[in-house]
């Protein structure tokens, strides 16, 4: 096997780049066009990054490591592509000349992710993350005539940018500590020397990296704004599937340590807990309903964290079905956003009153997504976080497993309100039933299905997400 | 042994009849109520059937576990689907089935989004069967959540009284239960070092360390002990089922706070016994708090939704006393009023459900002298509450006398008290009575018709039940008695 075919993913993700640039080109703007080729290509794409799940081996001079692990997150990459092109029927929040544009900055940011899940040197790693950030600091603004789309982006640059300077920091120190630049000798080297201030200030402003991606406390200023002012698919797009790449590498550097620092650990349950807290608190205040979801994946990024800080394998494998899990649960309830907000506005919470009659469907969806994500069974979410605190009980956290909890109730206070305003209070004034396409439907009847299913039968992810999580070992 | 199956999977079709019942309701089009009630007591009756059908069948002369359908379901997890039916879970699988079916019954007039409401009740009876029939930690929790949502769209869309604040603070209050519940379950699976959430191999005695078995035994027991209504994390209760509409109110009051009882009993007292026998005072205290409390505020009520919600506390906390006495009176019992207090609690709320629906008012005051206007709606309510006062003949006086004679003989002082407060709570059930069905006679009502025949079948049921346990207490004690003697003799 020639050893570029190890590059199949990332190199279609480059070609679908290239053909909405062409299309970006040409001058007469038609969305549908656009549309259905992204459609097909992203569908294409997950077919390909499923094919390719068993690939393994190291490419570019061993700064590029294939494995069960980086697949499987190129994987749900792909499909959290996919979904979010599928969101784009109306993509009304985006002027249409823009929207080859828009399809393009996707396609380079899921590329740039995926790139992100596979580096295994410090260097790559940065670049690929500049790249995502890059494509995503162009979305946000891309949004039309709202206002708030502009501070969005600038306060997301200037957060990213800060972030980044930090994270180049860290990695100076690191390699200054162990002389490399590999992960894979980094992995040798740090865990002997974790102890020493250097070597922890540096993976700790490392982290600070992704912790900004991941929008974990007190990396987490530029989440609700962010999520209000971006488009709804942008915002379903960073909701989701950065989040993703982002639990993917956090894991990767906390793996450096090999386990052994009891003081990273420390950092990393104060901020578990910080986030669940603040995320959850704020959130209930919330009226806009993307605001809601951004202070609920702060709270989100909590729970991943307390998976990742167990440090085991099946803390690793936990975050993985967390992450999963968190993936369709969020791109439920964008759908439901994009489909009841369908002239690209924000959504306020008020705005579901009444969705019950309009359509019950996506009432449906809304309220097991949300009861998924407050984690009550028989939800994927739920299934999630049981793994999650399993794992941080196997280390003896039984405080932190029982705040998590506590928080997990709180936070059922505003999916609540959520679930309230769609099945309980009446529209000021009489509106239409929604009117939901065929696939809509379908897409819809998808997510709920895998959202019960591996809820209540989650043996097959569970043994995916436990060999992957084998491979950082 | 992975896979292990009765001849026919009774307790999985017990399930099953809640499951697709609910599936077929979701796809009937929302209009056609009438189809959607016939398809809900179709379910509902094939469910009671089979557990009726179960408590009879049940071998007492073997005892144990039998019914058993055991299939791995998550292997790196020790996960099972693992259903069994006991002398513990039999009365609770029957009286799930009756109130169900009774429940449907009562709710045959409703009007306003028909579709939903069955399809949540359904949700919410699936998990609770699930619960009961369940031997496997997972699938007790997962169940256990499954019965607790669905009572926030059902209280707060069908409800009344300060509905959507009820049904707020129920929701809340019992996953807030749950948030305990949960983490305790968690800490019994990974300190077994067993690898695996089946009860029966949990349940071998040294597998936790006393420590660890008191530690999980309090997380447990506030987890279930907040939806069994123990004092001072009853308050949920009243106001829940105040709000909630008549059939949930049943389902609620008359099921779901055992599932809170049945939990500490199966997952709290089973796993942890020694945990159990040091926390038993604190039980017995507490319970004794709710039989006091319960019957001094029911006094002082003017609502009649108030008044069986508050008896509810009280009775609740007879089965808690008897759970606290850690003998084998004390425990049958529990088990017993656990079953008597639900067939009752549904009567009740059936017979003030009807009331409420006719005259829109529940205020006692405001009633007065119903029982010239309706002398038989009146009278299932009377014997409701004579049933629950503890008249002899009738189910509660054979559980509540058991239970008074083991607390007594444990704890003399608290046992003293939990009885005077049962006359208390007489007092307050009689006064009901008396001020609502009997003295003057308020005109406003008098054209309201009374029980037809075909609206008084769901309280018949419950009556004849009533009746029959209380004129044969041993057809229950018998059953209850296979799992309680064993269990208690084979304490460390």
């Amino acid at each position: 096997m020639m050893k570029w075919t190890l590059f199949i993913p990332e190199l279609y993700c480059l070609f679908m780049g290239v053909v909405f640039f062409g299309l970006a080109m040409v001058s007469r703007p038609n969305p549908r066009r656009d549309y259905f080729a992204a459609l097909f290509l992203a569908g294409v794409g997950v077919v390909v990054a499923l094919a390719s799940v068993r690939l393994e081996g190291t490419l570019f001079f061993e700064a590029y490591r294939v494995d069960l692990f980086s697949q499987v997150f190129k994987v749900m990459l792909a499909m959290g592509f996919f979904l979010v092109v599928c969101l784009c029927t109306e993509l009304n929040g985006i002027e249409e000349r823009h929207h080859p544009e828009f399809y393009l900055f996707l396609t380079t940011c899921t590329l740039a992710m995926m790139m992100l899940v596979s580096s295994v040197e410090l260097l790559t790693i940065y670049v690929a993350l500049e790249l995502s950030s890059y494509s995503l600091y162009i979305l946000v603004p891309l949004r039309r005539g709202y206002g708030i789309d502009v501070e969005a982006g600038i306060k997301y640059l200037m957060v990213g940018a800060s972030a980044s300077a930090v994270m180049l920091f860290g990695l100076s120190y690191i390699f200054g500590v162990t002389h490399t630049t590999y992960v894979a000798e980094i992995i040798q080297v740090l865990p002997t020397v974790i102890g020493t201030p250097a070597a922890i200030v540096g993976l700790l402003l490392t982290l600070c990296g992704f912790f900004f991606k991941l929008a974990v406390f007190p990396f987490h200023f530029w989440a609700p704004d962010v999520y209000q002012g971006a488009a709804n698919q942008v915002t379903a797009y960073i909701a989701t599937a950065s989040k993703v790449a982002a639990v993917a590498i956090i894991m990767r550097m906390v793996a450096l340590t090999g386990g052994s620092s009891t003081y990273l650990v420390d950092v990393l349950v104060t901020l578990s807990i910080a986030s669940m807290t603040l995320g959850n608190l704020v959130a209930i205040v919330q009226k806009d309903m993307k605001r809601l979801l951004a202070y609920s994946s702060i709270s989100h990024a909590g729970y991943v964290l307390i998976g990742i800080l167990s440090m085991s394998t099946t803390g690793y494998a936990s975050a993985i079905f967390y992450i999963l899990a968190y993936l369709v649960m969020n791109l439920c309830c964008f759908l439901v956003v994009v489909k009841v907000a369908h002239d690209g506005s924000d959504l306020k919470i008020a705005q579901l009153a009444g969705l019950h009659h309009r359509s019950p469907l996506l009432a449906m969806a809304l309220m097991l997504a949300v009861f998924g994500l407050a984690g009550i069974p028989p939800t994927i979410g739920f299934t999630g976080k049981f793994l999650v605190f399993t794992a941080a009980m196997e280390k003896g956290y039984v405080a932190l497993v029982i705040i998590a909890m506590i928080n997990a109730t709180i936070s059922l206070y505003y999916y609540i309100l959520v679930v309230k305003a769609a099945y309980l209070l009446e529209p000021d004034e009489e509106l239409p039933r929604l009117s939901v396409s065929l696939p809509t439907k379908v897409l819809t009847v998808v997510l709920v299905t895998v959202m019960v299913v591996f809820g209540v039968a989650p043996s097959y992810l569970l043994e995916v997400a436990r060999a992957a999580a084998r491979m950082l070992m | 042994m992975s896979m292990e199956f009765a001849n026919f999977p009774y307790l999985s079709a017990i399930l099953l009849s809640c499951v697709v019942g609910l599936l077929v309701i979701l796809f009937i089009p929302a209009e056609r109520k009438m189809l959607i009630k016939w398809v809900s007591l179709v379910s509902a009756g094939i469910a009671m059937a089979l557990s009726i059908y179960l408590f009879f069948a049940y071998d007492k002369a073997q005892g144990g576990l039998q019914f058993v359908e055991k299939v791995l379901w998550v292997e790196s997890m020790g996960i099972y689907y693992f259903n069994a039916a006991d002398g513990f879970n039999l009365p609770m699988l029957m009286l799930t089935g009756i109130v169900l079916f009774t429940g449907v019954l009562t709710m045959w007039d409703l009007e306003t989004r028909v579709k939903e409401f069955f399809a949540f009740t359904f949700l919410l009876v699936a998990g609770v069967f699930g619960v009961f029939m369940s031997m496997d930690l997972f699938f007790i929790f997962v169940w256990y959540d499954v019965s607790l949502f669905p009572m926030y769209p059902l209280i707060a869309i069908w409800g009344s009284t300060r509905k959507e604040y009820g049904a707020m603070k129920l929701t809340l209050y019992l996953l807030a239960g749950s948030a305990l519940i949960l983490p305790g379950i968690i800490y019994l699976f990974v300190n077994s070092g067993l690898n695996t959430f089946d009860v029966v191999a949990l349940m071998q005695p040294g597998t936790f360390t006393p420590f660890q078995q008191k530690f999980a035994f309090i997380l447990l027991y506030l987890g279930f002990g907040i939806l069994a209504g123990v004092w001072p994390f009853h308050t949920w209760s009243p106001v829940g089922h105040v709000a909630a509409p008549t059939a949930v109110s049943m389902i609620h009051a008359g099921v779901l706070m055992k599932l809170g009882a049945f939990g500490v009993l199966r997952v709290a007292i089973f796993l942890c016994p020694e945990g159990w026998q040091y926390w038993a005072q604190l039980m017995a205290v507490l319970a004794t708090c709710g039989i006091v409390y319960g019957a001094f505020v029911g006094l002082a009520q003017t609502d009649l939704k108030y008044v069986i919600g508050y008896s509810s506390v009280s009775h609740m906390g007879i089965v808690g006393l008897g759970l606290a006495t850690v003998t084998i009176d004390g425990l049958n019992g529990a088990v017993f009023q656990m079953f008597a207090h639900g067939v009752m609690t549904a009567l009740l709320f059936s017979s003030v459900g009807y009331i409420y629906d006719r005259t829109h008012t529940k205020m006692i005051p405001e009633l007065g002298g119903l029982s010239k206007t309706m002398p038989i709606a009146s009278g299932y309510f009377i014997l409701a509450a004579l049933a629950g006062i503890g008249v002899p003949c009738l189910a509660s006086f054979w559980a509540e006398l058991l239970v008074f004679i083991s607390s007594f003989k444990v704890y003399p002082v608290r046992g003293a008290l939990a009885i005077c407060a049962l006359v208390v709570g007489a007092l307050f059930m009689l006064r009901v009575v008396q001020r609502t069905f009997y003295g003057e006679k308020n005109e406003k009502f008098a054209h309201i018709p009374d029980v037809t025949f075909v609206q008084g079948i769901p309280r018949m049921i419950l009556v004849a039940v009533i009746v029959i346990f209380g004129l044969f207490p041993s057809l229950m004690l018998d059953v209850v008695q296979t799992a309680v003697v064993p269990f208690i003799n084979g304490l460390p």
